[in-house]
């Protein structure tokens, strides 16, 4: 497995504070004792005499006694929510699913070598258990989990699983990257991130260039839905070629417009997984 | 709509059990698939579902018109009756020797022509002045000949009737020769005009019983009876009364007369003397019979193989032409994904991830 150790990790900052007492590399809710400097509390309030500020002790008026605080180091579990149904069979300019296995293959790197947990929770219709990882900082059991989504065959019809794994995530608020090419109906786009609204949650929308731009201005093409949706063949030609990527951009524009309350923009993972694209989408918003 | 179907058939019918398969571009399509994650992506566009419908249509003339044109269908021959201004005209001619003969009496010679190249002249001039007439010629002499039963083929009534110069033999036996002349109408049609034309330069003596079947049969058939008599110059015309005894044995020609008269059927005789007085006689019959006529037309057995070929080669230009219109989406399968992911990254970020707190 030396093939995803080569590329570059994925950064995140988490949203929130996370608590807990084991010791990780995100900026936790806790004070503890050792870690960032945070602030100066009274001895009374936490009388600690190992850490008592003696400078501020001196310079304060009241001649009260100053103990320092410190930021605990926290990790938080990332998880990574996998859409198995059919339409992730969709080979573009790239694989879908080996995109989607990609940016878990760094993900699980990158978490767990600062000590977070990766899981992973792979669902088309219903939870698929052969896909599902729980949270662990085990980077190989990672990896290895990572390695058995590429064998994943997808064939299911719809993504209504997610709902069913977004019940499994309750708990602690966690960081949570869903990957589809949300190809659903609106319902359950606005169901599923309503469920996960508790988490951070950062939807990775896998797009292909030969869904959009890619698309010829001439010609006749039998297309085919990958989920059963029936065939359908389109004449090509300029206008229509227009109409269809106003009408995918405008698709984009609803997933963005539904997931604005809950969850950070989508970022879009087209053709190649760029994991400092990634990070950039991650620290700036 | 169900008469034609009916006249419709093919050369190896058992082909046509493989018909079905051309139900086949219903289910498939000619082009290539491209697999899309969700077709609701495309945009509703009603030229794209027109040309679905044209193509999937051209599939299926393409081969179904190959099956039915190896099949060999044809459309069957048929008999359509329609009706035309004629008459049925069943014409006797004498082919006894004397007919070589010019009006004359003599053997021809030079310019002159036998009574039989004389009504041979006009008789086929006859044929064919109106389309929808039907002929039928019989010859006698001693025994009559069938020569072209009841048709409306002017072609081969023109041919018997060149025929008729041929050089005569023997005697004329005209009641046998009535007899089948007459029969030649075959069954008949309400409202059909018929007339019996009886070409001959003589008489013979009919027999009495034979007399009472004649009779008989015109009063079934009740033709138009006309009798174009060439008469040789010389020779005792229909109305002489004969110096003598008043027997048939005397005259022949005076008594068939009488006893055409007294059958109870239309009658005329023309007694002809020369190539004109014939041909005169010929037009007042034409003008004569002038009555509605059912005919017969013969369609003949049609091939429409060539119209299947076409059929399937129309389709087959259509899918042709769609084929060559496919587009690619551009799709390149990409085999080693993770390998798009580890190329383009120079260096291994080793600084802590302390960053990220």
């Amino acid at each position: 497995m030396s093939g995803p150790e080569d590329g570059a990790d994925i950064l995140y900052w988490p949203r929130w504070r996370p608590g807990g007492h084991r010791v990780g590399a995100h900026r936790g809710r806790d004070a503890g004792g050792l870690g960032t400097f945070r602030d100066q509390v009274a001895f009374l309030r936490l009388p600690d005499a190992r850490r008592i500020d003696l400078r501020a002790s001196l310079r304060d008026p009241f001649e009260g006694v100053v103990v320092r605080r410190f930021e605990t180091r926290t990790p938080v579990e990332t998880w990574a929510l996998v859409d198995l149904s059919a339409s992730m069979r969709f080979q573009g300019r790239a694989d879908r699913l080996g995109l989607a296995q990609a940016f878990c293959a760094a993900l699980a790197r990158s978490a767990t070598r600062i000590g977070d947990g990766f899981g992973l929770i792979g669902c088309d219709a219903a939870l698929r258990e052969a896909f599902t990882l729980p949270a662990t900082r085990h980077r190989a059991a990672a990896q290895a989990a990572v390695a058995r989504l590429g064998e994943a065959t997808c064939d299911g019809r719809g993504a209504e699983g997610l709902l069913e794994a977004a019940r499994r995530l309750a708990g602690r608020p966690k960081l949570v990257f869903l990957v589809s090419d949300f190809r659903w109906p609106q319902a359950l786009i606005e169901a599923v991130f309503a469920a996960l609204a508790l988490h951070d949650v950062t939807p990775v929308l896998l797009a292909d260039a030969a869904e959009d731009e890619g698309l010829p201005a001439w010609g006749l093409a039998e297309l085919d839905d990958l989920e059963g949706a029936g065939r359908r063949l389109v004449f090509l030609r300029p206008s229509l070629r227009r109409r269809w990527i106003a009408r995918e951009a405008e698709r984009v524009e609803a997933l963005r417009r539904i997931c604005a309350p809950f969850a950070r923009p989508p970022f879009r993972l087209a053709d190649r997984f760029d994991a400092e694209a990634l990070s950039r989408h991650l620290m700036t918003t | 709509m169900l008469a034609l179907l009916s006249s419709l058939g093919a050369a190896t019918p058992w082909l046509l059990w493989c018909l079905p398969v051309a139900l086949l571009p219903l289910a498939l399509s000619v082009a290539r698939r491209n697999a899309l994650p969700s077709i609701a992506a495309v945009p509703e566009d009603p030229l794209s579902a027109g040309l679905r419908i044209v193509l999937t249509a051209a599939g299926m003339l393409a081969v179904g018109g190959l099956i039915l044109a190896l099949a060999g269908p044809y459309r069957a021959g048929e008999r359509v009756t329609r009706t035309g201004i004629g008459a049925q005209v069943s014409m006797l001619i004498d082919r006894s020797g004397s007919m070589n003969e010019t009006f004359a009496g003599r053997q021809p010679s030079g310019a002159e022509e036998s009574k039989a190249a004389a009504s041979r002249r006009i008789l086929r001039d006859f044929v064919g002045e109106r389309v929808h007439d039907q002929f039928a010629v019989t010859a006698f002499s001693t025994a009559p000949m069938l020569v072209v039963p009841m048709t409306d083929r002017h072609a081969a009534v023109r041919a018997a009737i060149s025929a008729i110069d041929r050089p005569g033999l023997d005697y004329t036996n005209v009641a046998r020769g009535l007899g089948m002349a007459l029969s030649q109408f075959g069954p008949g049609v309400p409202g059909v005009s018929r007339a019996l034309l009886l070409v001959s330069d003589g008489a013979a003596v009919i027999d009495p019983r034979i007399q009472a079947q004649l009779r008989a049969e015109f009063a079934r058939v009740r033709p138009n009876l006309y009798w174009l008599f060439l008469r040789t110059k010389g020779s005792p015309s229909i109305s002489d009364k004969p110096a003598g005894e008043d027997t048939p044995q005397a005259a022949p020609e005076r008594h068939l007369d009488l006893f055409f008269k007294s059958l109870g059927v239309p009658y005329r005789a023309f007694e002809a003397e020369g190539a004109e007085a014939v041909a005169s006689a010929v037009r007042q019959i034409e003008a004569l019979e002038r009555d509605p006529i059912p005919y017969t037309e013969e369609r003949p057995r049609r091939d429409l193989t060539g119209w299947a070929y076409g059929a399937a080669a129309l389709g087959l230009l259509l899918l042709v032409l769609a084929k060559l219109a496919e587009a690619d989406l551009g799709r390149r399968p990409v085999q080693a994904a993770p390998a798009a992911e580890r190329a383009p990254e120079p260096a291994r970020d080793a600084a802590p991830r302390t960053a990220a707190a």
